[in-house]
């Protein structure tokens, strides 16, 4: 397991490498809009409306709290 | 000389950029150090089936040094009445309630409907986040949900470490709960028939379940106006994982129709109704890409999930938002969301009569094979002190089927699963403190 992750990193940190941008070329991306988590709580509405209604769940990251929902 | 006092200042405004502390970003988080985004949610389903009234508040206060704290409650109202995965009949039908201690009857021609169902829920987590040494972030918190029959208590940690000048980040991460279901009048045994009022031999006590969760994740700059997040999770769950409420009716091999039965003073079933039963594990895999990418400043959102699991349900998801502003101060953002499933291999619209019982079936209509589509609107306003009003109307519809050898006689004339569609309104505001 650690072998393998050990790798999987190296293969991500190395094929990332010729990708991105320059400190000051972070203009457009430093925008709030552009944030990965900029809708944090929509993002945990969705999740725990679609969590009672259908068999697959998550995958964003880890939810905000368990359910009974019928 | 008439130069001087800018040099002055350029030299101070210099100094501080490279000491790090520049006197307007100062007085700027010292006003703004907590930031609060709240929302009122109705989420309401057609047929007076599911109805949910929701607010949640999101408060974050940061500290210096990039330290995060986050605090997460929500009260949720739920009213109405769910499928109970029981078949539709050209003759009423009656149930005993979950409790035990009434009936419940559904019209000739109408799916049966658990009307009985009612509950309000409250939920809190936090999490904390902070650097780790120059490149690494670490990120902690806890979760507990209650509500009148099921508690949820759960832990995550994770660690995220940046690399190429931070345009690239690994992040690890893993999640404990917890949860205790005490279901109303106590959890079926599985498989045990339904009772008359007052006969609770086929429940037993409380029950509960263990989830852990793994998340390994990578975050990649693409460029000056392309972001992407790829997600793998792996997610074991383990104990009890029925439906405490959810039903299969046992038909007759030839008509396809419910097996009557006679209840000891009209106070029980009229037709033969056994509790549903689940495997007592479930291991889900699922890989989740995002994108985000500014077209100038309209910013395009697309993700990707494909999950699957050893109960052989296989689902894949695509969404898709464009925000798009309109003027300095306004925004609007239409919302798409396909998702698609496929039915769990012990997913049984009905049991038949005289046969033997599966090791496992369930009716529960969200392990059958279905899709759904959301369409959605979302419009934001932000006001002169900077804060943020939107308001959110989506609509949401399921449609599913029973897979054709499942189809016995009658049902086939009837409707064998319950489409669902349901109306979610969202108003939200974020505002700082």
């Amino acid at each position: 397991m650690k072998a393998i992750l050990s790798i999987a990193t190296f293969l991500v940190v190395s094929g990332c490498s010729s990708l991105g941008v320059q400190p000051w070329e972070r203009d457009v991306l430093a925008r709030p809009e552009m944030s990965l988590d900029a809708n944090a709580l929509d993002a945990a509405i969705d999740d725990h409306i679609y969590f009672s209604k259908e068999a697959s769940s998550g995958g964003r990251g880890f939810g905000g709290g368990g359910c009974g929902c019928n | 000389m008439k130069d001087k006092p800018n040099l002055n200042a350029a030299i101070a405004a210099a100094t501080c950029a490279l000491l790090g502390t520049s006197a307007a970003a100062d007085a700027a988080t010292e006003k703004e150090r907590w930031s609060f985004d709240s929302s009122l949610l109705y989420y309401g389903e057609s047929d007076s089936r599911v109805q949910d009234i929701s607010a949640a508040i999101l408060a974050q206060r940061d500290f210096d040094d990039e330290r995060k704290l986050s605090l997460n409650l929500t009260a949720d109202t739920l009213t109405g009445a769910s499928a109970s995965g029981a078949t539709e009949l050209n003759r009423p039908q009656t149930f005993t309630s979950p409790s035990g201690k009434a009936i419940y009857n559904t019209p000739a021609g109408a799916v049966p409907l658990d009307d009985t169902f009612k509950d309000t829920r409250f939920a809190l987590s936090g999490s904390w986040t902070q650097p780790l040494a120059r490149l690494y972030t670490f990120s902690g918190g806890l979760g507990f949900s209650t509500e009148y029959d099921y508690t949820h208590l759960g832990a995550n940690t994770s660690l995220a470490r940046d690399f190429n000048k931070r345009n690239t980040t690994l992040s690890i991460g893993v999640a404990y709960s917890q949860d205790d279901i005490k279901p109303v009048g106590g959890a079926p045994i599985p498989f045990a028939q339904m009772q008359d009022v007052g006969n609770l031999t086929n429940k037993r006590g409380d029950d509960s379940k263990d989830v852990l969760d793994l998340l390994f994740g990578v975050t990649q700059v693409l460029g000056r106006n392309t972001v992407l997040r790829v997600n793998y999770s792996y997610s074991d769950s383990s104990g009890y994982l029925n439906d405490p409420y959810k039903l299969l009716s046992v038909v007759d091999p030839v008509t396809g129709d419910t097996v009557a039965r006679v209840a000891a003073g009209g106070q029980g079933p009229n037709g033969v109704y056994r509790y549903e039963s689940r495997p007592d594990s479930r291991t889900k895999q699922g890989i989740y890409a995002e994108l985000k990418h500014a077209f100038g400043a309209p910013v395009m959102q697309l993700s990707y999930r494909f999950m699957t699991d050893d109960w052989g349900i296989d689902s894949n998801t695509l969404e898709a938002k464009l925000r798009w502003p309109l003027g300095a101060d306004n925004f609007i953002e239409p919302q798409l969301r396909y998702y698609t499933q496929s039915e769990a291999d012990f997913y049984r619209s009905s049991l038949v009569a005289g046969q033997a019982l599966p090791e496992y079936a369930s009716a529960d209509f969200r392990l059958g094979n279905f899709d759904a589509v959301t369409v959605g609107m979302k419009f934001g306003h932000r006001t002169e002190a900077g804060n943020e009003w939107s308001t959110r109307l989506e609509y949401y519809q399921q449609s599913g089927d029973v897979p054709r050898d499942q189809v016995i006689g009658n049902q086939a004339n009837r409707e064998q699963y319950p489409d669902l569609s349901a109306v979610i309104v969202q108003f939200g505001y974020r505002f700082g403190l």
